[in-house]
């Protein structure tokens, strides 16, 4: 069950991923609750973040794959000093989560919500959750403790 | 009479499609041709480690181009990185390769007429990632993302924040012997007072990072002729070697470079190029964008194992009176952050091997070592070996 979490305030005033014809396939999986990431259909890596050709082969042949949302985190820093509108909501967890498919690790960056950032530690157990900003008629992905 | 020398040879040629209107991105020609031109020697795109970009601007800048490659072929460091055009490319590569600088280098070009496709919405750092915004949409930045490496550094090594700030106060200590450093006049440290400066990027206190400032400079390189008619003693460089990665964002089966990647590559092959050891290193300046970095990079310089710098920081080697004093005029951390601040840390180098450095001189210092790195912590790296006869 893909875990959804209450949508953003209005207005939202961070900034956010620019739509283009490279993400659109993206951000509308988002919007389905569909975490995809572009697999190589050449070796079956998967490639994170994406990128113009698959990092293992050079092919180009990728295809955005949906995957479990499962993972764990790999690394992650408590901003205390946040830029922009971020300011006002310091102390705000970044992480690295590492994906549960294989073999290439992917590590995506989503802010770790959710969780007293005193509680954020290396090796916990995350999944991808998603966050409708209603007044940008678009979803952000973020990490949320998994139970596990 | 021909030449004797096989050193280098050239074993894969590919053309893509020629056109007068070519509706295709610069980015998927230059990997198209990379790649068969790979397939055509049967070498695997792993093997790769020297790029010549004849035209790097799909992918931005000089050094960005690299870092994009770098990641684009598995997040390996690339030890030989040249421009120019394609048959003096190859000479340089060829030159390259016989010096041991890399091993399979890439010469490559493409022209197209399409205005649109990369690289307006691709990057050529995944830490800046246009596709999707991160690390800003997440209320990223540089600084955020050095936060993530040292945590995970950290993790791995079991290293305190303590370790970390002792650094800060070594460096401090340094800059206060050097009278126009530009944080020596504000006094020694602590490892309580860097402790208490406050959290930037957790665990970065902001006595961990340095701050950021004007200044310049300039290095002469000349041959040993003018060197013999100059006012100056000669300091000669033995060895140097150049290694550029991809971001600490990017992912691979090498996951972060805290034991390999680019650091480790320039300095190992520019010891070997200096046929200097390192227990021959006198006196030493190391990038320290941050103080974890310091400790980081002693050890992928070989000066001691991995995951051994904060001992060996705490056994007194990289302080005055060590056996490998370190960031002499208190570094990026306390002397000068100007922007591309390894300039200064082989400035300092030389002024130790001339003996100018008046009270922070290490007493005959003749061989030195100087590691830079740039774009990102361990992305763009480069180590030198200087000696004073």
């Amino acid at each position: 069950m893909p875990v959804v979490l209450p949508s953003a305030a209005s207005p939202y005033l961070k900034p956010l991923p620019q739509p283009t014809a490279r993400n659109e396939e993206f951000l509308a999986g988002l919007a389905e609750r569909r975490f995809l990431v572009p697999q190589c259909q050449d070796c079956g890596d998967f490639n994170w973040p994406p990128y113009p050709a698959c990092r293992s082969c050079l092919s180009e042949n990728l295809r955005w794959t949906e995957v479990s949302g499962e993972a764990t985190v790999f690394s992650f820093t408590v901003v205390h000093r946040g830029p922009g509108a971020f300011g006002a909501e310091v102390p705000y967890v970044i992480a690295l989560g590492e994906l549960a498919e294989q073999p290439r690790p992917c590590l995506v960056l989503a802010n770790l919500v959710a969780i007293d950032p005193d509680d954020a530690a290396i090796g916990m157990p995350i999944e991808i959750a998603y966050e409708d900003i209603p007044s940008e008629n678009t979803t952000m992905w973020r990490w949320v403790p998994r139970a596990g | 009479m021909s030449s004797l020398h096989r050193h280098a040879a050239i074993i894969g040629v590919y053309t893509t499609e020629q056109a007068v209107c070519l509706l295709r991105s610069s980015a998927s020609l230059q990997l198209e041709a990379v790649r068969s031109a790979l397939a055509e020697a049967g070498q695997p795109a792993r093997l790769l480690d020297g790029l010549v970009p004849l035209d790097p601007s799909p992918w931005g800048t000089v050094p960005s181009g690299h870092m994009y490659w770098a990641e684009q072929l598995g997040e390996r460091p690339q030890t030989f990185l040249e421009l120019g055009s394609a048959v003096g490319g190859v000479a340089k590569a060829a030159a390259a390769v016989s010096a041991g600088l890399c091993r399979l280098v890439a010469v490559f070009w493409s022209r197209t007429s399409d205005p649109g496709g990369p690289p307006a919405d691709w990057t050529a750092s995944a830490t800046d990632d246009l596709i999707l915004g991160s690390p800003p949409v997440h209320g990223g930045d540089p600084l955020a993302m050095r936060a993530l490496w040292t945590r995970r550094y950290m993790h791995e090594f079991k290293v305190t924040s303590e370790d970390l700030a002792r650094v800060a106060v070594d460096q401090r200590h340094k800059a206060r012997l050097k009278p126009d450093s530009i944080m020596g006049r504000l006094g020694e440290l602590t490892v309580d007072a860097v402790l208490a400066s406050g959290l930037l990027r957790d665990p970065l206190h902001v006595l961990d990072c340095p701050g950021e400032n004007d200044g310049g400079y300039a290095i002469l390189v000349a041959s040993a002729e003018i060197a013999a008619d100059s006012k100056t003693t000669p300091v000669w460089v033995l060895g140097g070697a150049e290694a550029s990665g991809p971001s600490l964002y990017a992912a691979g089966p090498d996951r972060v470079p805290l034991t390999d990647g680019p650091v480790r590559a320039s300095a190992d092959r520019a010891f070997l190029a200096a046929g200097v050891g390192r227990d021959e290193v006198d006196v030493v300046g190391v990038w320290d964008d941050s103080t974890a970095t310091v400790l980081n990079t002693v050890e992928l310089m070989g000066f001691c194992g991995p995951g051994e710098g904060a001992q060996y920081c705490r056994d007194g080697h990289l302080s005055l009176g060590g056996s490998l004093p370190a960031n002499t005029d208190g570094g990026m951390l306390s002397n000068s952050n100007c922007g591309e601040s390894s300039g200064l840390h082989l400035i300092e180098v030389v002024r130790q091997l001339r003996d100018e450095c008046g009270a922070r001189q290490v007493p005959g210092a003749r061989i030195g070592a100087v590691q830079a790195q740039g774009y990102g912590t361990h992305t763009h790296a480069a180590t030198l070996v200087l000696a004073a006869d």
